[in-house]
């Protein structure tokens, strides 16, 4: 099968010929209908998270289950299915008690012979899934079957960067109806973080950015003020209009900076979440005294999913038109146009790129 | 009245006169029974947070109503009360969420153009943190004190209106400790043998008590912990880290620095939540690893333990005098107020727990 390959940290990914093994008792083939290309994968793209090479990229997507393995009991051969690297072992502290999207456990990671490979040789998989090919094969627990009225272009979205803004929103920060929200940064992740305050009920939905363009898409997924960051000090400008700070601040950009933005724009016992993928070795630097006033600054993760009872009613969402993902895909691509997706992507003129696979 | 007043930051606070107005509507006059002397006290008095001087320091204590005003409903004069500094409105928007120790109206205050409650011959003397507590008498905000049952001992009582609450609250309240999870609490003083007693309160399993003096190691376990890190031999980050195989659900850093708080942080276990209790002096930074909160780390801040202070203090007290909650092990001295300085002095060697003045009847 064609898979695009990351043989090198900084250079474009080849497409090239990769095979995958069978299923073993509790994995599953999928044929990928559709990925998403998402910032996280420049991420390692550009090495400011480290990824071992040859591997194959790609984390966000959707398509059809052609085989499964024995022991194989959420899903079935011709299911519609979403994958998701929150991958989850299902009994270990984390996964019973509610936060099974930071299970760690490899047992549901490493694998006796690996799936993929070339003519014999190593090729890693990525985050679990390496969803830029023609097929995955994952473990169970790595996808979740959701209705077939749904299109998998649109569905791959939610795979990755719309449960991680979502579920921002709706899990780890617990938006409230009536309770305000800044969210810093308008890329795909920052828009569903929006989304998902106004699927919560809140009030004011203050999206920043510093491309004016993003006034008005921010609106679309339910923003109610837009503060362009490159005119004017994000910080003050929310403290003015929301009389003193935020109850919910989200930083979906990844950079130390907004992050300590996000937290000077809370009000007294706000809570600043942080998204984005800090590179390894940034500080974030926050001043002790504002502790006082009960502020909080806190890691999320993937959304704090819950993934296999989120995505299908994130779906709902969608087809009943409060969840917005039509607005978010600005090309639809080959598997081909993958590095001019990510060239376009460091723009940050684009919200998203999905590469679409021939059926 | 006799009061410790504080003229100028650094300097020994003086005994002096000061004179108290009359109750407004809804104020309280107590008579002050015992007052503990708190940490905080000495970052106002040593400058690391700014007040106005010439002021009443003091703010953990306990008393008898003496008076009441015309509007106040809930304390009537003869009760035994513990004052608190998180004075609340009572209908503000932190008041009416359940974050009530967050209000900051300033109507439970007397407003500009009125007396203020304290004088020295007729010229103003500042009321520090709404309480002033290290004088005979006390002129409150009937919002700033809460009745309790008349067998609890003062003397035990005053600790409840600050230090304990704090500690218990930051374990119970702002970290929501659940039975079973991993607790480590950085620095052994009054707040934080409180917070390792919240902990226990609320069924904690492992409760790892981390000082540097060696002393802390047994009155940290009467308080309730299990396990006790020397950190003044031991790295305490990495010691935790190996005691509970990859980090605590709650750390409590009950010292102060930008220093022990990165600590706390980085004892977490993915998920976990590092609680800020201390009060950091103003201009330290507290400096994370941007990839940590990848592992949806938290840190937050505790203020007075995130406490509705009318709630909890009576349940503090039952717990108290039915032996769950641990006083009589924090006081290591009581004083006259005379002796207030001498407390603040030995304060700063580490080695008590708390001074408590008691007043004569």
């Amino acid at each position: 099968m064609k898979a695009a390959v990351l043989r090198e940290v900084g250079k474009p990914l080849q497409i090239e010929d990769v095979q995958v093994r069978k299923p073993g008792p509790s994995e599953v083939l999928i044929r990928t209908a559709a990925a998403g290309v998402c910032h996280s994968d420049l991420h390692f793209v550009e090495g400011s998270y480290p990824a071992r090479v040859p591997v194959v990229l790609g984390h966000e997507s959707a398509g059809i289950v052609e085989a499964v393995g024995d022991d194989v009991r959420t899903v079935k051969v011709g299911d519609h299915v979403i994958t998701c690297l929150s991958v989850f072992c299902g009994h270990c502290e984390d996964c019973l008690t509610g936060r099974m999207s930071l299970c760690s456990s490899p047992e549901v990671r490493q694998t006796e012979t690996p799936r993929l490979s070339q003519a014999g040789g190593v090729m890693n998989q990525f985050l679990n899934l390496s969803s830029f090919a023609e097929q995955m094969l994952i473990h169970e627990h790595a996808c979740t079957a959701i209705r077939k009225d749904m299109p998998l272009d649109r569905a791959a979205l939610i795979g990755c960067g719309v449960t991680t803004g979502v579920g921002a929103a709706i899990h780890t920060s617990k938006v409230r109806p009536g309770e305000t929200v800044a969210v810093i940064g308008c890329g795909g992740v920052g828009l569903s973080a929006i989304n998902g305050a106004a699927i919560a009920g809140a009030g004011r939905i203050i999206a920043i950015d510093t491309s004016p363009a993003k006034d008005n898409i921010s609106r679309q997924f339910g923003a109610t003020d837009f503060i362009n960051a490159a005119e004017t000090d994000a910080v003050k400008a929310v403290m003015e209009m929301t009389k003193g700070g935020v109850h919910h601040s989200f930083e979906a950009i990844g950079l130390a900076k907004t992050a300590e933005q996000a937290f000077n724009m809370l009000r007294r016992g706000g809570t600043a979440n942080v998204i984005g993928m800090i590179p390894v070795g940034q500080q974030v630097s926050l001043m002790g005294a504002a502790f006082l006033g009960e502020k909080r600054i806190q890691g999320s993760a993937m959304g704090s999913n819950r993934f296999p009872v989120d995505m299908p009613r994130f779906i709902d969402f969608y087809m009943a038109g409060k969840l917005k993902l039509d607005e978010m895909i600005s090309r639809r691509i080959k598997l081909e146009d993958i590095n001019e997706a990510f060239a376009e992507m460091k723009t940050g003129s684009i919200a998203r790129s999905v590469i679409v696979f021939d059926a």
